[in-house]
């Protein structure tokens, strides 16, 4: 053996055996599984779905997928052409304009009354820590009990409650069918969002309130402050950030939330969102180039607002 | 005589100054709290009450020409057509089993390996951390149904390969409900760790204690609030996931507790008290967990995210 191959391999031993490249490894190691489980699950999945979407892809040649023909942007073209998806005026709105409108709604509304029963829980009462508790029910409850015991108490035959309740006040002659109503179902969907995700808002603005330093407060009082000028002026500024993200974070995943909708109405009576249409396509029709396409459009929209909101809205927050 | 009078009047005085001191307490602001406070309890209560409640009903109640708001008595007819063997909505034990077939295993793996992953990010220095973080963050952007189509194409050719089946494996459900969870539950435990002292853990290196050592001794038994939450959020997320469990099972028989209430739903003749019976047992475990681990959960929720 000559020196100088001994030599380099010392050195690559010491490098090998050097503390710093032994915690690389370690730490890799502990990593590794997590990493590979994502991934090999989400990330690949999500790079090999934009493939799909290209290609001709349906039950038939499913267990030879990587041989499915190419038809460029086919898959595009025949959903933006399809009537589920496309605007036609206000009585028809498509899937793309129905899932803009209903993630915007339902997020705002979800942090208006998130916001709510946060000031509601800051405010030291006997019995406090049983309401917060009460009032995370919504969110730790499964979806499937949930939107079914709402479609049972917006029942539009004579047992269903909300009719009843409706009529014995007199503010209804007759059941309505809420969710076989257009325009009324989704309405009551962007209501059932709220109930359901506004205590993941409560949580995160709580947090914050109770960081809130007093002392901003007693100035106020000082100053001879109201207490919706105490609101207007501290606690919203104070915020802000929460405020912010929360939106941004809601936001996503409403317009990515598929249970919701399919379990309350099915997609039905103009509710049929991007991600109900997505199933539809995929696993009803058993298209899946398709119903990649359609997902990826979703996609393009989400990551297209969120740079702009990122982008625009976020920074003139930090100017102010 | 005179005495008892006295008494009267006094106690008479004492009612008007209860009444009075009422009167005074209930201001405008403490009016509108108390009603705002009413109405949340109310919209958040009745749903569940109304859940229960009509579990117990009859058939004749529950489509009769009104709604009964409280049942005449306590009637198992829906918790026995749930659990009648001969009918097809029945055997929901099957269905029970099933899922906690799928949530525990999700919840203790998810444990064990987001625990890894966590020390590593939290601790230790190493090449691509960034890199990893970022990419294991950008699950947040993917939607289910986005991911659904191509794991169903990439597992079904894995499966062909190596010999199993893709659709009716509960294995193959708690796989990819690990790959949903495990991002969210790395990030809860690491921003756990953080917050524990590293001079503690580096007392025990010198000490002469091995990593693996440290991690064991130390820094588990200090993190088990965050174990607790991570364990309950992973099997929550697996105990109610609907959309994954309705591609990949087909068979009843292997059917999670949400298919198949889904599919009683769905049954020709309307049967609501039969689904709010299996809602009802689908929903206590997870609300009495809930309630009993409380304190661990609010802290690790809000642990993770909100930072000044």
């Amino acid at each position: 053996m000559t020196t100088t191959l001994q030599n380099r391999q010392s050195s690559f031993a010491k490098r090998w055996k050097s503390l710093e490249s032994r915690e690389g490894r370690l730490a890799w190691g502990l990593v590794l599984p997590t990493a590979l489980i994502v991934f090999g699950l989400i990330i690949f999945p999500a790079i090999f779905s934009v493939w799909i979407s290209f290609h001709d892809v349906g039950l038939h040649n499913l267990n030879d997928v990587f041989h499915a023909p190419f038809v460029g942007f086919d898959n595009y073209s025949k959903v933006f052409q399809d009537f589920a998806f496309k605007f036609q005026g206000m009585q028809s709105w498509g899937a793309a304009v129905t899932s803009i409108v209903y993630s915007f709604l339902a997020t705002i509304l979800t942090l208006v009354v998130g916001l709510i029963a946060s000031l509601l829980l800051n405010r030291p009462f006997r019995g406090r820590g049983i309401a917060r508790s009460i009032f995370l029910f919504p969110y730790v409850a499964p979806i499937v009990s949930v939107a079914f015991v709402w479609r049972w108490i917006l029942d539009p035959r004579p047992s269903g409650v909300l009719n009843d309740v409706l009529m014995r006040l007199g503010l209804i002659d007759l059941p309505v069918a809420f969710l076989a109503t257009r325009g009324l179902a989704l309405v009551i969907a962007i209501f059932f969002e709220a109930w359901r995700y506004f205590p993941f808002a409560m949580l995160m603005i709580l947090a914050r309130l109770q960081a809130i330093d007093n002392t901003l407060y007693e100035a106020a009082d000082v100053d001879g402050a109201s207490a919706w000028q105490k609101f207007r002026f501290v606690t919203i500024p104070e915020l802000r950030y929460v405020l912010g993200a929360l939106f941004l974070l809601r936001l996503m995943w409403t317009f990515n939330k598929f249970d919701d909708i399919f379990l309350l109405t099915g997609g039905g009576f103009g509710t049929k969102v991007l991600p109900v249409l997505t199933y539809e396509f995929s696993f009803r029709l058993l298209d899946f180039g398709r119903g990649a396409a359609t997902a990826m459009i979703l996609l393009v929209i989400l990551v297209v607002f969120m740079a702009f909101y990122v982008g625009i809205v976020m920074r003139n927050v930090d100017d102010e | 005589m005179a005495d008892a009078q006295k008494q009267q009047t006094r106690s008479q005085g004492k009612q008007l100054n209860i009444l009075d001191r009422t009167a005074r307490w209930i201001t405008l602001p403490r009016f509108i709290f108390a009603a705002t406070l009413f109405f949340f309890l109310t919209s958040i209560l009745f749903p569940f009450y109304w859940m229960i409640s009509s579990s117990f009903k009859s058939r004749a109640e529950i489509s009769g020409r009104e709604p009964v708001y409280i049942p005449s008595e306590w009637r198992l007819d829906a918790y026995q057509a749930l659990f009648d063997p001969e009918s097809p909505i029945g055997r929901f034990g099957t269905n029970i089993v099933n899922s906690v077939k799928v949530a525990i295993p999700t919840a203790l793996i998810a444990v064990i390996l987001s625990t890894l992953g966590a020390y590593a990010v939290a601790r230790l220095k190493f090449r691509g951390k960034d890199v990893l973080l970022n990419s294991i963050l950008m699950v947040y952007l993917f939607p289910g149904v986005l991911l659904i189509i191509p794991l169903f194409a990439m597992l079904a050719q894995i499966g062909a390969k190596l010999g199993f089946n893709v659709q009716d494996n509960l294995a193959v459900l708690v796989v990819t409900y690990l790959a949903t969870t495990l991002p969210v539950a790395l990030y809860m435990l690491a921003n756990y760790f953080r917050t524990i002292p590293a001079e503690i853990e580096q007392a025990a290196l010198i000490d002469g204690c091995s990593r693996m050592g440290v991690i064991w001794r130390i820094t588990l038994p200090l993190a088990v609030p965050a174990l607790v939450s991570v364990a309950i959020y992973t099997f929550m997320i697996a105990w109610n996931e609907f959309l994954y469990a309705l591609v990949f099972l087909n068979s009843r028989e292997l059917f999670t507790m949400p298919i198949k209430i889904n599919t009683i739903y769905n049954e020709p003749q309307s049967i609501p008290h039969v689904v709010m019976a299996a809602s009802t047992l689908m929903t206590l475990p997870v609300v009495f967990l809930f309630l009993a681990l409380e304190r661990f959960l609010t802290e690790g929720l809000s642990a993770g995210s909100v930072k000044g």
